[in-house]
């Protein structure tokens, strides 16, 4: 414990911040996207803040961060900051220096300009089989895979508004997944195995019964071995007592897969924020292109793209022209796992006659 | 599994020094257990700690709250933590030979 240093917090936010943003900071007057990157703000002196915007996969090595300092280093004082949706961000002050540095990251080719306006953005994501002990599908694979395919989308404003995407490994629903145009969630689909001979002795059983929400785990004695039962019918694989018991373990290389969501957004803009629903409630997985959900995102986001009117976001969407008509639209298949059948399900049943056929 | 052997002891541990079996813990392995968690000696203070953690873990099956902890030893958390510089988890719980916490830690 000798010279231990503890409970300094992170250092003050503006500790950071080049000059001309300490200069004007507050006095910010409008800004303008002068193209797919590139953003411009202006102050009520007339001083000018040129952004742009780059990719990041977010999953990086410190020899790819000494890239991004050397163009930091270059063209903007030694300063980048990173979004909330992982993007890089580098700032310069005037529009030589601004083209210079397009130039610069053009040729690095590791950071796409581009995530501004009604666009597909950075996708949120987790951990994955890179380092989590709970997940159901990879984070960083699918990302890859579908960035690569909507790269379009990513440098350019040609949809009606921007469309959040993100991923989850499983349920936990670390990230965005609840809240997002459209969500990839990894789920299970088979009941945890249980490893009875040393459930006793790493698990705290009460904990793991308090997981379920279903309630479909029990203590029980196997085989003089104190443990637990699951009821199989009740188990719907969340996953949760594996998290707090590891006797419990789900992954299930054929059980796994892609559940995707759509239609939600955490903005207050025009309407009220809204969680995403599902849309499609299993795809497999497949390593290490993952196409069957690369295809149904890109099947949804066109339908959206065609069909939404300007501003309007996905939940926006599929809220005016009612779930009936997206599942028309998108082709995709409606079955008995989308209706909601968890405690408060009734009130995602239709109370009306109001329909269209 | 990894295996300890202090004083002539063998234990059964995981990869962060965790007991495998809760009822092969003895005052032994609480001895072992300081020296990785930079405590020099054991007062009676760390033996009251330890031991109602083991009290609690037999009758409930799981590791108290630390609300609980603190209110029934009438150790503050920052009391807990002079004691156990690695936290009541990491450290207390481990010297008391219970099952690892688990969950978004």
């Amino acid at each position: 414990m000798a010279d231990r240093i503890t409970d300094i917090g992170p250092p003050k936010y503006d500790e950071m911040w080049p000059q001309y943003i300490k200069d004007n900071y507050g006095k910010w007057k409008y800004h303008e996207i002068l193209e797919p990157g590139v953003l411009k703000h202006v102050t009520e002196d007339g001083f000018e803040l040129f952004t742009v915007r780059c990719g990041g996969t977010r999953l990086m090595t410190t020899l790819h961060l000494e890239d991004i300092c050397k163009i930091a280093d270059q063209y903007c004082d030694g300063c980048f900051r990173f979004t909330t949706r992982n993007n890089i961000e580098f700032m310069v002050t005037d529009t030589e220096k601004l083209e210079a540095l397009k130039k610069a990251l053009d040729d690095n080719g590791n950071l796409p300009k581009g995530g501004t306006g009604a666009c597909v953005t950075n996708i949120v994501h987790t951990q994955g089989w890179v380092h989590c002990h709970t997940p159901a599908i990879d984070a960083s694979g699918p990302v890859k895979a579908v960035m690569d395919d909507l790269f379009e989308y990513w440098n350019s404003h040609k949809l009606p508004a921007q469309v959040r995407i993100s991923l989850a490994c499983c349920l936990n629903m670390c990230g965005a997944v609840h809240c997002s145009d459209i969500a990839i969630l990894g789920v299970h689909r088979k009941p945890p195995v249980i490893e009875h001979s040393h459930l006793d002795k790493i698990c705290e059983i009460p904990t793991a019964i308090a997981s379920c929400p279903t309630a479909a785990i029990k203590p029980a004695k196997v085989d003089d071995y104190k443990s637990v039962q699951v009821n199989a019918e009740r188990c719907m694989f969340c996953g949760n007592c594996y998290t707090m018991c590891p006797s419990m373990p789900l992954a299930d290389a054929e059980g796994d897969g892609i559940a995707l969501w759509v239609g939600g957004k955490v903005s207050n803009s025009r309407t009220m924020p809204m969680f995403s629903k599902l849309a499609v409630p299993y795809i497999p997985n497949e390593p290490p292109r993952w196409d069957t959900t690369v295809k149904t995102i890109r099947t949804i986001l066109e339908a959206y793209a065609n069909g939404a009117n300007r501003y309007e976001r996905m939940g926006e969407w599929i809220n005016r022209i009612g779930w009936e008509r997206f599942f028309e639209v998108t082709e995709l298949e409606f079955t008995e796992h989308h209706i909601d059948d968890y405690r408060l399900a009734v009130t995602t049943w239709r109370n009306s006659t109001q329909f269209k056929f | 599994m990894p295996t300890v052997t202090y004083k002539g002891k063998t234990y059964e541990v995981d990869e962060d020094g965790f007991l495998q079996d809760p009822e092969v813990w003895d005052e032994n392995f609480a001895h072992y257990v300081k020296d990785s968690e930079g405590i020099s000696e054991l007062t009676d203070e760390h033996w009251k700690v330890i031991n109602y953690l083991q009290d609690y873990y037999k009758k409930n099956g799981i590791a108290p709250m630390v609300r609980i902890m603190t209110k029934v030893t009438g150790f503050k958390l920052k009391k807990i933590y002079e004691l156990f510089p690695s936290g009541p988890g990491k450290g207390a719980c481990k010297m008391a030979g219970l099952a690892k916490p688990t969950g978004c830690v």
